[in-house]
């Protein structure tokens, strides 16, 4: 098990050391000229690229030979408050059986991205559900209608830590007979 | 050639929107295309979905870690036993659990059942789409049946199960559980006969589905779909196989693939995996050891560090994954449930255009799609 989450700070420290067998040598060869930074996760190797250089790096990523992703398991984002939003990439090889998670934050005031729709189809309605619950708004996709709200429901993002749950819901959660301890 | 302008207006043709759904019978839940043709032709579909949209991520993030299991189940009602191991898996993960090897084959067994029962209700469900109204569905309905009352059996829900738990499983199984799994499968096993010599070689069934709705193995990948829909185009992508979890590195069983990506391959696919999931159970129940269901020290309440991990799993209709992120605690920062039909789904543009009205009604029950998961 690693604890990776705090870790944004030391990360590059440990870096030398501790990508050993995984498959960021090879990424790091293929985003030369690209500023990415690796991560190790609890599975699969995280990589941060800054969102100017993100669809050039997704793009390397899939037609590179030797890493070949060319499948998107998933497209999502996390609402990390003050420090942004992060969107998340889990790309696959089908070919040489490798992942990689791909991350790029996003300031909370300037929730752009450039669509990845043209490296895999696969990102339309993924990019659409989270420009929907997030409010990120990606530049240049095809398709920008909301995908799971209604159509007309284009101020409101649900899944943004700001976004209020009905009472009902906060006590469902909080009730259970737990005292504040056990919390 | 004078074109007089009255008979030009008497042939001038318009396309004619179609609307299907939401609620009509089969689109296997609630869910909306609107379709635009000429004559018999399909020449564009844009589909509506979200009308079951529940927000189980956002309440997730409010619920402890057991309490989540629950909405896992009904996110993928036919295959809740699929769904509730990716998240448990991922909670385990994260918090560092050992499953105890009993709890391991226990829960692969369930996951072959319930594999078993989705594609039964596949079956079912697309034989009528294809035209075939009552037997198969009545046929389905026998086999599914048979396995509900053992899972009811075993978890005490014919549905909704809530049985798995982050370490293990939440109580031992009844004493008698190897014989009763062992007579589901008789039928079972019966059963895929029975749909075999209904379906497979049925010529009415072939000219109906053989050639239509294909898509290529590039253009399925790049549509990010997976499960029976990915491996008909001839793509062996089984998450079983390439990134074994549970035990099922320790079984034999084969990968089925399809060649030509049709509705017909999709069908067989499925056909086909019904036999492997038998054999798989079969084996299951030789290797079973005795032993215990949950690690020894539990915590009253779960808690995890902070971290992130993306787990997926092969579930009836693909790759069911959840991403889950933590900031230490005992509730998800955030959970995010990768659907396989939302993914398979898009690709329903790509397969219906070009075909006939009625058969873009198949090429949708083709995808075996339950709408809850879809939408979440």
């Amino acid at each position: 098990m690693t604890s990776d989450g705090n870790g944004a700070a030391e990360a590059p420290a440990e870096a030398p050391e501790s990508f050993e067998g995984t498959i960021w040598p090879d990424v790091d060869r293929a985003l030369s000229g690209i500023s990415a930074r690796p991560e190790r996760g609890a599975i699969d190797v995280i990589v941060h690229i800054p969102r100017e250089e993100l669809i050039r790096g997704l793009r390397v990523l899939r037609q590179d030979e030797a890493l070949d992703f060319d499948y998107l398991r998933c497209l999502t984002a996390v609402d990390n408050e003050d420090e942004g939003m992060d969107v998340v990439y889990h790309l696959y090889s089908i070919g040489k059986n490798h992942n990689l998670t791909v991350k790029a934050t996003l300031p909370s005031d300037d929730l752009t991205l450039d669509t990845a729709t043209v490296v895999w189809r696969a990102a339309n309605w993924l990019e659409r559900e989270t420009a929907e619950m997030f409010g990120i708004r990606f530049n240049n996709h095809p398709d920008p209608r909301t995908l799971l709200m209604p159509e007309d429901m284009d101020d409101t993002f649900p899944l943004r830590k700001t976004h209020p749950l009905a009472e009902i819901e906060v006590l469902q959660g909080e009730g259970m007979g737990y005292t504040e301890e056990d919390l | 050639m004078v074109v007089r302008p009255e008979i030009e207006r008497e042939f001038e043709t318009q396309d004619l929107l179609l609307n299907v759904g939401p609620q009509h019978p089969s689109t296997h839940g609630v869910f909306r295309m609107v379709m635009e043709i000429d004559g018999e032709l399909v020449k564009d579909v844009v589909p509506y979905i979200g009308y079951l949209h529940r927000g189980a991520e956002k309440l997730c993030e409010t619920m402890d870690y057991r309490q989540g299991i629950g909405f896992m189940d009904r996110t993928e009602y036919l295959a809740a036993f699929n769904a509730e191991l990716s998240y448990v898996m991922a909670v385990e993960e994260l918090a560092g659990l050992e499953v105890p090897d009993r709890a391991q084959w226990l829960r692969m067994i369930l996951c072959e059942m319930n594999r078993i029962a989705s594609h039964l209700m596949f079956m079912g469900a697309f034989g009528i789409d294809v035209g075939v109204f009552g037997t198969p569905f009545i046929y389905a309905w026998r086999e599914r049946e048979a396995i509900f009352d053992l899972f009811e059996e075993v978890s005490g829900d014919r549905m909704m199960y809530a049985y798995f738990r982050p370490g293990g499983l939440a109580w031992e199984v009844p004493v008698n559980f190897t014989e009763r799994v062992r007579e589901v499968l008789k039928a079972v096993n019966q059963g895929i006969k029975d749909f075999d010599g209904l379906l497979t070689e049925n010529e009415v069934f072939i000219a109906r589905t053989r050639g239509v709705g294909a898509i290529s193995a590039a253009d399925a990948i790049d549509f990010g779909m997976s499960g029976p829909s990915l491996r008909a185009s001839g793509v062996p992508l089984d998450i079983r196989r390439t990134e074994p979890y549970l035990k099922y590195a320790e079984v034999d069983f084969d990968v089925v693939v399809g060649q030509n990506g049709d509705v017909y391959d999709r069908y067989l696919c499925r056909l086909q995996e019904l036999r492997e999931s038998v054999r798989i159970v079969e084996q299951c129940l030789e290797k079973l050891p005795d032993g215990p269901i949950m690690p020894e020290k539990m915590p009253r309440m779960l808690r995890t560090p902070p971290g992130e991990v993306y787990i997926r799993t092969e579930a009836p209709r693909g790759e069911y994954g959840i991403y889950l992120v933590s900031e230490g605690g005992n509730r998800p920062y955030r959970l995010k449930v990768r659907s396989a039909c939302l993914s398979n789904l898009q690709a329903l543009k790509h397969m219906s255009v070009g075909q006939y009205v009625a058969d873009a009604i198949i090429v949708l029950g083709s995808i075996d799609i339950v709408l809850s998961e879809v939408d979440r």
